[in-house]
């Protein structure tokens, strides 16, 4: 080995210096480089953590879609920031028979498609026929209602029930008007067994057939969907010429927000935005969400004998830390009266919301005559919303009943396999969520006896059928005042005995470059970037 | 292995061979005391903990300060002592699943190597598959499928560490049967068994224990990593890689992720520290190579 | 070609067939183990509550049908180039992969050339400096190297040459709104540069740096550890001593016949760092946005896409025995006393 030594000395220090230079000038003229990083005028950047599965408004049903779509296609109402008030749009004016089966709207004349086509009747019907057919995740906004189109511009829904929620549905972007034309020519179809013959999807997850401001220009669901304004849109003009929806991981957003202009972040949680409050370039908005933290616990004592027990149900409410989870939200979040949202008709005031009381709760637990009760919770493992991760919910759950002497098992599985025995009612106790479908009351319905989310916690309408006597004919109230406080009646007696344990609701933050206008959250879809504008 | 007394003096002889002046080194003593001090930490971990590793009792993250060094998390719990109880949870389960890996793979590889037959083709072509997903897209797809948890994720792992311990037992195997002792020792009449026990197993020792090591390292990253991805340990377990996926939640607080990356680094870096210096004494100019992939 | 050769090519073509064939049995058992539906995150919480829906989604991905059938339906479609369509993204899983593959491997061939360029001048360095200062100095970092957790270096990465510094761009492939080269060959660099788009290529490398340095930082120290010890194998054979007898100088010395004599031992490292590189690649997709098949096939396995984690598993397989039997080839032509097996 001594031969080694006599290698030059010069000949491999100077190939590292090489190398070392090489580095160098890279990272530098990079360094350089990012100088001019600037972008093209009139781009609205959106960045977002991709929830998407499709772009055919008729099969989509998922937040980051619902940016996309409510630039490209336009709906007969719609809602204007945070209001829960419906709006016209397509549609001029409406009308509400009695009963609340049957709406009649009238449209506008001066509508038309990004390819020049006059919107009628025909593309309404075509549309929502489609939304039913299709049998896709947006079609029970539309059952048991049967569309018709009478003259070119009038367009009747009959429900078959009394249904005073069918105004604030209409707002929703999958019911957004297609060229019926254009999607025809391309496969698609609104016939009865359309789940099986339309192939109309490939098209729309290239090319757009909507009347809105924006056209697509690209879609890529794992990396951004580009828009691109519509030369012929026939209303206003919106403030940005292209708009990039851009998938990006919540860390990475806060870091990006931070450098560029023209930015919008849609993910961050209360928290990580607070962080950002008092820097000049940045606007952060946050507004209570009108998504829903809860636990649900199962009152089929087949599952758990525990967690079926009356005693323990009353222990987990008064043993719960309410104030600790709204903090845990950062602020702005507010601790949930009930399980309808403050945002919406029929919620309760705030002096109704359960109070933490440790000794009370205790108390149960000894009632129950359970010597060391243990209740298994699951939660959806990899699930974030509105920036909280539902692992860092039932850590804090298992904390709190941990005081009180109840001890919770934690399994987090992936959504998919924890929705499968969910929906089956297996779960002892969950730690779960509710975004609303529609701004209105019924869509709570699902928590009373025998509802859909009640059924997940066998909570039949035998278990309680005095409150799911009031539930149906709350349902069926046509009268906003009348609704109103049957629903505060029916969220009063929850609170007492439902197997459902309201949390909070989350401050939503968006932060914005702070040139921009009007980058609210709405209360369906994530961001209208039809309304954002610029200082 | 223990059950035959006869193969003990011959082991001692053989590690008497490789550890022989290996303390000598500096890489390896470095090795050796950041591993034991791992190993303490984790042992005495209730004793060193400045706090309950679980108790959400302090304000949420704070920055570190005198009272908590390493700063406080997202539920207002003390970092240093969950990266502290960390220790607990990664080298336990880093030895555990090195073991079963190691006892899986030699024993295959042992089989495979002595009995060519039918045992060789079914054993190498088994490994050939696993080798042909990378490490991590395999355990992903395991624990995915069987539910993430820390015992899936053991599980995974151990399915994609055996084969490179077969591999390198069959190579060996091979290689001392045609060794002239062996012959020997076949020509004297000795059973299958008893050749394998006697002749071959305390002679494959140092290359499994290098492997092994080195492993232990790679082992660590690779759970690591599974539960950075949400796959392994769960909440509200002290794990320091899904203590570093949380750290990304939450950038701007620095020290939520950097203190568990860093006690992944120097858990890893000490083992490989001792597995180099291992491999240095057996194999001077480092000529054997495992197929040991790093991982995360 | 010496027919030898074809019998080479044959045998590993058939190891291919007989691996794929393996690889989609294995992912579809894994794949059924599972105990989710796709259909009710698919369809979301209420339509799901719709049976009628629920057994429309089954018929539509073709789950209605029994285990076996599936199986072979998937074969069946496989051997006439189709992979299916993926639940998630509501493509077929070639498209999808058509996109993604050239994603990662633009990362991983700058982040293999990174640690070429870096680490076989180390691993020269080391190996002449034998037991000097220089070499433990280079042992000590490369063991550093290899103990860096991926996904932690990324987020330092990111948090200093991003957050801090502004020197490179927080992830993605292109700046936002940057409409990609025509597709050639799926590299925006090389892509942009066929098409003459300077500024294209400057703005898809400049995003390419940052990741694929990280992913480089592992493998660097690989190789760097493989050089050592390949020229310390061959440093003292007989021809390099009659080389150096013969007075040439040292500097030629090494780099004729010591470091040619060594680059089988690289050569076959590659394969190795190729598939760490893919193993990187999914941790650091994730930090970097990176949309590569990394993040594919971390999506695919969480949300359950058989389809995706079917098409991964055989892309996986089919660079894994590519790679192994460029290696071969490689052997060879560097030395061509190595006889193909």
């Amino acid at each position: 080995m001594h031969r080694a030594a006599r290698v030059p000395r010069l000949a491999l220090p100077a190939a590292l210096v090489a190398v070392v230079l090489a580095v160098v000038a890279v990272v530098a003229s990079t360094a350089f480089a990012a100088g001019d990083n600037t972008k093209a005028e009139g781009t609205l950047v959106v960045d977002t953590s991709f929830v998407v599965q499709t772009i055919d408004p008729q099969r989509m049903f998922e937040p980051t879609s619902q940016i996309a779509v409510k630039g490209m296609y336009d709906t007969l109402l719609t809602f204007r920031g945070q209001s829960t008030t419906p709006l016209p749009w397509l549609a001029r004016s409406w009308k509400v028979s009695k009963d609340a089966k049957t709406f009649t709207f009238t449209l506008r004349r001066d509508a038309k498609f990004s390819d020049g086509t006059p919107l009628t009747s025909a593309d309404v019907l075509f549309s929502y026929n489609r939304v039913i057919n299709l049998k896709g995740s947006p079609s029970f906004l539309l059952a048991g209602v049967k569309v018709s189109a009478p003259t070119k511009y009038t367009v009747v829904l009959r429900s078959s029930t009394p249904n005073p929620a069918l105004l604030r549905i209409v707002p929703n972007p999958s019911l957004g008007i297609v060229n019926s034309k254009v999607v025809k020519a391309n496969g698609g179809t609104d016939a009865l067994g359309g789940d099986k013959t339309d192939k109309a999807e490939p098209y729309l997850l290239s090319h757009s057939a909507g009347s809105g401001p924006y056209v697509l220009k690209s879609y890529n669901n794992k990396t951004e969907i580009v828009l691109e304004a519509n030369p012929g849109f026939w209303g206003p003009k919106p403030t940005f010429q292209t708009v990039v929806i851009r998938n990006l991981p919540a860390p990475t957003q806060l870091l990006n927000v931070q450098r560029g202009s023209n930015e919008i972040a849609l993910d961050l949680s209360a928290q990580q935005a607070s962080t950002l409050r008092g820097k000049s370039n940045l606007k952060v908005i946050t507004n209570a969400s009108a998504n829903l933290f809860n636990i649900d616990i199962n009152t089929d004592p087949k599952i758990s004998e525990v967690a079926a027990n009356p005693h323990i149900q009353t222990a987990i409410r008064y043993a719960l830390d309410y104030p600790s989870f709204v903090k845990l939200s950062g602020p702005g979040a507010v601790q949930a009266p009930g399980m309808i949202p403050t945002t919406f008709l029929g919620h309760l005031p705030p002096t109704a919301r359960i109070k933490r009381n440790l000794p009370k709760a205790r108390a149960e637990v000894k009632a129950s005559g359970i010597p060391s009760p243990k209740i298994t919770m699951y939660y959806p493992s990899e699930l974030t919303i509105n920036g909280i991760s539902f692992a860092t919910l039932a850590q804090k759950t298992k904390s709190n009943l941990a005081e009180v002497g109840i001890q919770v098992d934690l399994v987090g599985k992936p959504v998919n396999s924890f929705l499968e025995t969910y929906a089956a009612g297996k779960h002892p106790m969950s730690q779960s969520y509710w975004g609303p479908d529609y701004p209105d009351p019924n869509d709570y319905l699902v928590f009373t006896p025998g509802g859909l989310a009640a059924n997940r916690v066998n909570w039949g309408v035998a278990k309680d059928p005095k409150l799911a006597a009031l539930a149906k004919q709350a349902q069926r109230t046509v009268s906003d005042t009348v609704r109103a406080s049957r629903f505060r009646q029916i969220g009063r007696s929850m609170n007492q005995r439902a197997p459902f344990f309201p949390l909070f609701q989350p401050a939503q933050a968006i932060v914005s470059s702070s040139n921009l206008t009007n980058a609210v959250l709405g209360v369906i879809w994530p961001l209208d970037v039809r309304a954002v504008g610029t200082r | 292995m223990s059950s035959a007394p006869a193969v003990i003096p011959e082991e001692a002889v053989v590690r008497r061979r490789w550890t022989k002046g290996f303390f000598s080194q500096p890489l390896a003593v470095v090795g050796a005391a950041i591993a034991i001090g791992w190993l303490l930490v984790a042992i005495f971990a209730p004793l060193l903990a400045p706090y309950d590793p679980l108790a959400q009792d302090f304000p949420l993250t704070q920055a570190p300060s005198r009272e908590h060094l390493f700063g406080t998390d997202e539920l207002g719990r003390d970092v240093l002592s969950r990266v502290i109880y960390g220790a607990r949870l990664s080298l336990p389960l880093a030895i555990l699943l090195v073991a079963l890996a190691t006892a899986l793979g030699s024993v295959l590889g042992a089989l495979a190597g002595y009995f060519r037959s039918w045992v060789d083709p079914v054993v190498m072509r088994t490994t050939d598959l696993v080798f042909a997903f990378p490490a991590i897209i395999l355990a992903m797809v395991v624990t995915a499928s069987l539910g993430p948890n820390v015992r899936n994720a053991v599980l995974a792992i151990v399915i994609v560490a055996w084969p490179t311990y077969a591999r390198v037992v069959r190579g060996l195997v091979l290689s001392l049967g045609d060794a002239e002792f062996v012959q020997a020792s076949r020509l004297l009449g000795s059973s299958s068994r008893r050749t394998l026990l006697h002749d071959v197993l305390p002679n494959l020792a140092g290359p499994v224990v290098v492997l092994a090591t080195l492993d232990l390292a790679n082992a660590i990253l690779l759970l690591a990593g599974l539960s950075f991805l949400g796959l392994g340990a769960q909440p509200p377990d002290p794990e320091w890689g899904s203590m570093v996926a949380v750290g990304t939640q939450y950038f701007q607080y620095w020290w939520m992720g950097t203190f568990p990356g860093l006690a992944i680094f120097t858990a890893v870096i000490a083992f490989n520290f001792l597995g180099d210096s291992l491999r240095d004494r057996l194999d001077p100019r480092g000529v054997s190579r495992g197929k040991h992939q790093g991982v995360a | 070609m010496p027919w030898p050769f074809f019998r080479f090519l044959g045998r590993r073509l058939a190891a291919l067939v007989v691996l794929a064939l393996g690889i989609t049995f294995v992912a579809f058992v894994l794949t059924q183990l599972v105990p989710g539906d796709p259909a009710l995150t698919a369809l979301g919480p209420v339509t799901s509550a719709d049976p009628e829906a629920v057994a429309a989604y089954h018929a539509h991905w073709g789950m209605d049908k029994p285990l076996p059938v599936q199986y072979l339906t998937y074969l069946w479609n496989l051997l006439h180039g189709d992979l299916g369509t993926s639940q998630l993204s509501h493509q077929p899983v070639l498209n999808d992969l058509q996109h993604a593959i050239p994603a990662t491997m633009e990362l991983a061939f700058l982040s293999i050339a990174f640690a070429i360029v870096v680490g076989v001048p180390l691993g020269v360095v080391a190996a002449i400096r034998q037991n000097r200062a220089s070499d433990h100095a280079l042992r000590v970092v490369s063991l550093a190297g290899i103990s860096m957790p991926t996904f932690w270096l990324a987020l330092l990465a990111l948090y200093v040459f991003f957050f801090k510094l502004d020197w490179f761009p927080g992830g993605g492939r292109l700046d936002p709104g940057t409409t990609p080269p025509g597709q050639i060959t799926g590299l925006y660099t090389v892509d942009a540069v066929l098409h003459g788009q300077w500024s294209l290529a400057w703005d898809a490398l400049h995003h390419l740096i940052l990741p694929a340095l990280v992913l480089a930082a592992f493998n660097v120290s690989l190789i760097t550890r493989y050089t050592r010890s390949a020229i310390l194998e061959v440093i003292n054979d007989d021809y390099v001593r009659a080389a150096r007898a013969k007075g040439l100088p040292e500097r030629v010395v090494v780099i004729r016949h010591v470091l040619r004599a060594a680059l089988p031992s690289v050569v076959t490292v590659l394969g190795l760092v190729f598939a760490n590189v893919l193993t990187g690649a999914v941790l650091v997709e994730n930090i970097f946005a990176w949309p590569g098949i990394g993040q594919y096939a971390y999506q695919a396995s969480i949300e359950l896409d058989l389809p995706a984690i079917m098409g991964v598993s055989l892309f996986v397989a089919v660079v894994y025995v590519t790679v192994n039997f460029v290696v071969d080839v490689l052997y060879g032509v560097i030395d061509p006393r190595l006889r193909l097996t």
